[in-house]
């Protein structure tokens, strides 16, 4: 379980997180890369169907970020 | 809502986290990633086969009609009153929506479970584990409702199929 590397899909909102997490990798802070992110345009999008979905398809973890 | 309802499917609300991050807070931001990491890391791995049945039965609840009008209602019906004028308030709501969360997401159990092959309220029951009295009691319902529909009797039982 040492090496267990989660799969984690993340919702970020345009506005707020995706440029957030942006401004991350320009100011070459450091972050793990287990996050598979997924823009939308404000997280009001998200539904949780998707959520389910993602769970679905066999992702360990969901992060919704606005 | 949807963490209620992970909780409830057995898969664990933990796994769902939601965090509020401007787009200044770059720094706030791989703190949250960090975290979420970790804290899904420290959960293990997940696998959807095991929770096929449940994730299809919330898959089934969030995407049904009641819930979305319920929610869809929230501020209304805590603000200016239900139709017969009746104020409830936030904890009340709440209370409501859970109840119907969790009814619902049975109901869609039982669904999948019809689905699965158990015909009558004692397959049922063994294969998702919940009670007879309970089974039968959501069955009632779904009968009105026209989600199932009792087919006659096999081996002086009860069966039944999705509609």
């Amino acid at each position: 379980m040492v090496d267990f590397e989660p799969k984690i899909v993340a919702f970020l909102c345009n506005w707020c997180a995706y440029a957030g997490a942006d401004l991350a990798g320009v100011s070459r802070l450091q972050y793990p890369s287990n996050i598979r992110t997924v823009r939308v345009m404000c997280s009001g999008r998200v539904d949780p169907v998707f959520i389910i979905k993602a769970f679905k398809q066999g992702c360990d973890g969901v992060l919704v970020s606005g | 809502m949807t963490k209620k309802l992970l909780g409830l499917a057995g898969i664990g609300k933990e796994r769902l986290h939601l965090a509020w991050v401007s787009s200044a807070e770059a720094q706030r931001f791989v703190e949250i990633v960090n975290d979420v990491t970790e804290s899904i890391k420290s959960q293990g791995k997940f696998d959807p086969k095991a929770f096929s049945f449940e994730l299809d039965a919330a898959e089934m609840t969030l995407a049904g009609e009641t819930l979305r009008w319920l929610v869809g209602k929230e501020v209304k019906i805590t603000k200016d009153g239900d139709v017969y004028g009746r104020k409830w308030d936030t904890d009340s709501f709440e209370s409501i929506l859970d109840s119907v969360l969790e009814r619902e997401f049975q109901m869609n159990l039982i669904c999948q479970a019809i689905k699965d092959g158990c015909k009558s309220v004692r397959d049922i029951s063994a294969r998702i584990g919940l009670n007879l009295m309970r089974i039968s009691y959501l069955m009632a319902d779904m009968e009105k409702r026209k989600m199932v529909e009792f087919t006659g009797m096999e081996d002086s039982k009860p069966v039944f199929a999705v509609m």
